[in-house]
Parts: C-alpha cells; sequence; structure tokens
C-alpha cells in the first residue's frame, strides 16, 4: 500500500511540475522510469506484458528449443523418442517383471510422468530464469516476466511434442480414441500455469539467494512421489485418510485429466476438486505477479 | 530553448552486497546496511537534440548512469524521468543463440532490443546489407568469427530509430575497414537520433561529436561542461 501511495504522489509531483513550466515543452510524455503499476493491477499488467512482447517471446522461447536438441541428427524427434522408449521400459517392468495385473498401469505411470515432468521442469527453469539470464538483464531492458514466461512456455511446446506418443499408445492397447482426447493438452496447460504462479513468486527471491533453486529442485523430486505418478486417483480412493488428503494436492487434476483423456472417457474426477486446483492455479498467479513486480527490480541488482 | 527530454533528480543507487547466515546476525547487531553506494544524487538534464558525453574511469558508474535510464536499475532515491522511447547499446549482440542462423539471431536480436514483428521483417533487408555476411547468413552463427558476430550485432543495433540513444563502448570491433565503417555508422546514427547519451574512453571522439561532457568519479557527477573543459577536469582528478 505504501508504494501505491508513493506513485501517486510522484504523479502529482510530475504533473505540477509541468504545468509550472510555461507553455508546451514537451512533445512527448515525460515518463518516470521504473515507475510500477498500482500492486493489486499486477496480474494483468503481467498478462499486458507478456502480450506486447509475444515476438520476443516467441524468439526466446524458439532458442531455448533450439539449444536443448542442438546438434542431434534426430532432433525434435528425441521429445517424442524418450517417453515411447520409457513406455517400453515400463511395459517391461511393471507388467512383464513385477507381474502387476494391470497392463495399463504403465501407461498410466509414463503420463505422469510426462505431465509431473512438465509442471517439474517448467518450475525450475522459471525460478531460475533469471539468474540464467543475469548477462542479459545488466545489459537491456524489458520487461522481465518475459524470463519465466519463456521457459514455461517452452516446456509447454516440448511437452506437447512429447505427448505424439500416446498416439501408438492407444493404437496398441485398443483404447478408444474420443474428444476427451483433448484432456491431455488441457492438462499441459494446466500443469504450465500451475508451475507459473509458483514460478513467478520464488523467482526474485532466487536472486537473492540460491538456496531457493535447490529447494524447488528438491520439492519436484518429493513431490513425485505425493502425486499420482506412480499411483493413481482412484487407488487413493481406496486408502482411506490418505486418500483424502491426496486430493488437495493441485498436481492430482492434471495428471488424473490426462489419465482419463489417455482412457478415452469423460472424467470422474469430483467437480470441486478441479475448481479447487483452478482457484489454486489462480491464487499463485495472483501472489506471483504481484511479488514478481514487486521485488524484480531490486532482485536483479543482487545477480 | 531546446526542450529538456531526460532528468535525473537526486539519483541515487546502492547496490546490496550478498550476506552470509553468520553476517546476517552481526548486521542485526550492528545495525547498520551492508551496502555499495554506486550512485550518489546526480543530478543532469539533457536537453533534446544534444549529444551528451559521459567519461570516467573504469567503474566510476558511467555505465550504471545509462542502466539507471534505460530502467535497469530503478534509483533508490530521486527520481529520473524520459520523454520519449530509449535504446541503450551495450555489449553488442546480447543474447545470440550460436546454434541458429544469422538471420534468426538477427530476429532474435531485433526483438531483444524491442522492435516488434513488423518493423524487424521490414528492416531485414537493410541489416543483411550492412553485415555483408553473404551466404553465411544462413549458417549457424557458432560458424562465425568474432568479427562476423560483432558484425551482425552492429547491423542490427544500428537499425534502431529511438528518440533518444544511450551507447556504453560498442566502437572498435572487428578488422580495420569494418571499424571504419562502423563508426560511421554510429556517428550516422548520432546524428539521425534526436539525443544521445555517450560513454567513452576515446576522448578524440568525445570532443567529435559532443555537445557537452560531463565527468564521473567515485559515483559523483563532478562536472559538466564543454568537451575540452571536461576532458582536462578528467585529468586533473585522475592524476
Amino acid at each position: 500500500m505504501r508504494l501505491k501511495k508513493n506513485i501517486g504522489l510522484r504523479l502529482l509531483k510530475l504533473s505540477l511540475s509541468r504545468q509550472s513550466m510555461d507553455g508546451p515543452l514537451y512533445d512527448t510524455n515525460v515518463v518516470e522510469v521504473g515507475l510500477k503499476p498500482p500492486l493489486l493491477t499486477a496480474p494483468i499488467y503481467t498478462v499486458k506484458e507478456v502480450v506486447k512482447n509475444k515476438f520476443l517471446i516467441r524468439n526466446l522461447v524458439s532458442r531455448e528449443i533450439r539449444g536443448k536438441y542442438r546438434n542431434a541428427l534426430l532432433g525434435y524427434t528425441w521429445t517424442f523418442i524418450e517417453p515411447a522408449l520409457l513406455a517400453v521400459v515400463y511395459y517391461f517392468l511393471f507388467y512383464m517383471l513385477a507381474g502387476n495385473p494391470d497392463e495399463l498401469y504403465a501407461m498410466w505411470v509414463l503420463i505422469g510422468i510426462i505431465i509431473w515432468g512438465c509442471f517439474g521442469k517448467s518450475l525450475q527453469a522459471a525460478v531460475s530464469s533469471l539468474t540464467r539470464n543475469k548477462n542479459t538483464i545488466h545489459l537491456v531492458y524489458f520487461p522481465r516476466i518475459v524470463f519465466p514466461m519463456t521457459s514455461i512456455m517452452a516446456n509447454i511446446v516440448t511437452t506437447m511434442m512429447s505427448c505424439v506418443v500416446i498416439f501408438p499408445i492407444m493404437l496398441i492397447f485398443n483404447l478408444p480414441f474420443t474428444v476427451y482426447v483433448l484432456l491431455i493438452p488441457a492438462s499441459v496447460f494446466l500443469a504450465g500455469f500451475l508451475a507459473t504462479g509458483v514460478g513467478i513468486l520464488l523467482a526474485p527471491l532466487n536472486c537473492v539467494y540460491r538456496d531457493i533453486e535447490h529447494l524447488v529442485r528438491f520439492i519436484v523430486r518429493a513431490g513425485f512421489f505425493v502425486s499420482p505418478v506412480m499411483w493413481t486417483y482412484e487407488m487413493a480412493l481406496e486408502r482411506g485418510i490418505y486418500g483424502e488428503a491426496a486430493v488437495y494436492n493441485p498436481m492430482l487434476t492434471p495428471i488424473t485429466l490426462a489419465r482419463h483423456g489417455l482412457e478415452g472417457h469423460a472424467t470422474t474426477l469430483p467437480t470441486e476438486i478441479i475448481l479447487w486446483t483452478l482457484f489454486f492455479g489462480g491464487l499463485m498467479w495472483l501472489l506471483g505477479s504481484i511479488a514478481f513486480e514487486r521485488y524484480e527490480r531490486r532482485s536483479v541488482k543482487y545477480l | 530553448m531546446k526542450q529538456s527530454v531526460i532528468f535525473l533528480e537526486d539519483v541515487t543507487l546502492h547496490f546490496p552486497k550478498l550476506k552470509s547466515l553468520m553476517s546476517i546476525f552481526s548486521d542485526l547487531v550492528k545495525r547498520e546496511k551492508s551496502q555499495f553506494t554506486a550512485l550518489r544524487s546526480i543530478n543532469l538534464e539533457v536537453r533534446s537534440g544534444e549529444v551528451f558525453g559521459l567519461i570516467g574511469k573504469n567503474g566510476s558508474g558511467k555505465s550504471t548512469i545509462l542502466r539507471v535510464i534505460s530502467g535497469i536499475y530503478p534509483p533508490d532515491e530521486g527520481t529520473c524521468k524520459v520523454a520519449g522511447n530509449i535504446s541503450l547499446l551495450a555489449g553488442i549482440g546480447t543474447g545470440f543463440s550460436a546454434h541458429q542462423t544469422g538471420i534468426e539471431n538477427a530476429l532474435l536480436y531485433g526483438s531483444i532490443l524491442g522492435h516488434n514483428e513488423k518493423e524487424m521483417t521490414a528492416k531485414l533487408p537493410e541489416i543483411l546489407e550492412f553485415s555483408e555476411l553473404g551466404d553465411f547468413i544462413n549458417e549457424p552463427i557458432r560458424t562465425y568469427s568474432a568479427g562476423m558476430k560483432a558484425r551482425l550485432g552492429l547491423a542490427v543495433a544500428s537499425a534502431i530509430r529511438p528518440d533518444i540513444l544511450l551507447i556504453d563502448e560498442v566502437l572498435g570491433v572487428g578488422d580495420p575497414q569494418f571499424r571504419e565503417k562502423s563508426k560511421a555508422r554510429i556517428l550516422d546514427l548520432v546524428a539521425e537520433t534526436g539525443t544521445v547519451v555517450i560513454v567513452s574512453h576515446s576522448f578524440g571522439l568525445m570532443k567529435d561529436i559532443c555537445d557537452r561532457v560531463g565527468v564521473v568519479h567515485n559515483g559523483e557527477l563532478v562536472m559538466v561542461g564543454s568537451p575540452e573543459e571536461a576532458i582536462s577536469t578528467y585529468y586533473e582528478i585522475t592524476e
């Protein structure tokens, strides 16, 4: 609130000082450098900045993806080959070796890993986005929200490409190809959205203390087991109290939605859980964008 | 009377020092802030159409002033106001991606400098021509020599037409022929742009192009005057 008042005061001073000069002195508006919008408008302001800089973001995303698959004979096909090979490994491991009676279990794990991977990688990349780009930050100014957004979008794009693997899986396991397959891209976006809020909340803090980066890496590893990657929502329900607790994990929704999409039926996930996840994502976006706009400028001085 | 387009009023900028867990406690006890003051109450007005130079020793705060004006660091105290759009030329070729082609990097660097897609497609032919890269433009730039990269960077950077141009030591790259060409290009840019603030160590150039020059010493703007006065003050201070 103090900041908001401050801006109001400065704008007032600005208009006073302009009036006090004789004649129309300026042909362009005099703008104070580093003036921030009122705190509560930060979520909208951030979206506007992203839209305004879409050409830049597109170029940066393609730089990031290009860098990842550079000098590879198979190039982008690796986004697809990797999960396909994983699927084969899981099939052997869970169905043939461990004797899990459910043939589909391996594929549930696979889709879980893809969606969780999208969230985990996006989050880690967003948190370290400012520190990784410190050379650029010191030399040119553009809205810094571009950096975390670029990392997240690059991860969403590569995850989308690896989702192609579901088509052969559906063929092999005779799964019905229905409109519900759209749940899969939707959950990729949802996972990216959940990572965005938390990521931009922590990114400025990571400039000051890199401990955040290490902590997030641990959280992503531990979260893998807490989220329904190796288990499913239906399994959790049979577990009584633990199952009920698992429902509050926001990542349960995207992973379960994607699995239901793979199985080709409407989701059986209660609407309350989906709404809770959306609410959580929205709240994180609100807090994240406010914190980012508030502290980004101060924190880059630590880089 | 010429209107002013850059106003710095009592601009003070601190850089925080990174604290370890131990020093956080000791600071709490001593009640002092550990920080480095990079700029101390800088007051500066640059008028429209003026070429303003900044000289000073390494680390005196010249580049930091440009960064405050361009919005990279917000001032801790005081205000910085500008009229018109600003472009900072520093570290030509920031953000180049070694694995993409010359054209892709030109577009990338252009967008980093704040161009939108339409502007970049319009300027691309001019950029390609100035860079003199020929067929190399379709090769990944990891195959480029340092001079070729610099040429591409300067070609993109000099395609901008901002209202206010900030230049931070970007002259003197590439072979002698290209250096001459790049100097001429920057001078053209300076002549075309309304207002320029330039940081450079080449005093000859400063005498030639600057209307006024400021001397920065230990984060303070010591004096502002004609290039000759400023340069002699600089030698007096640093002796």
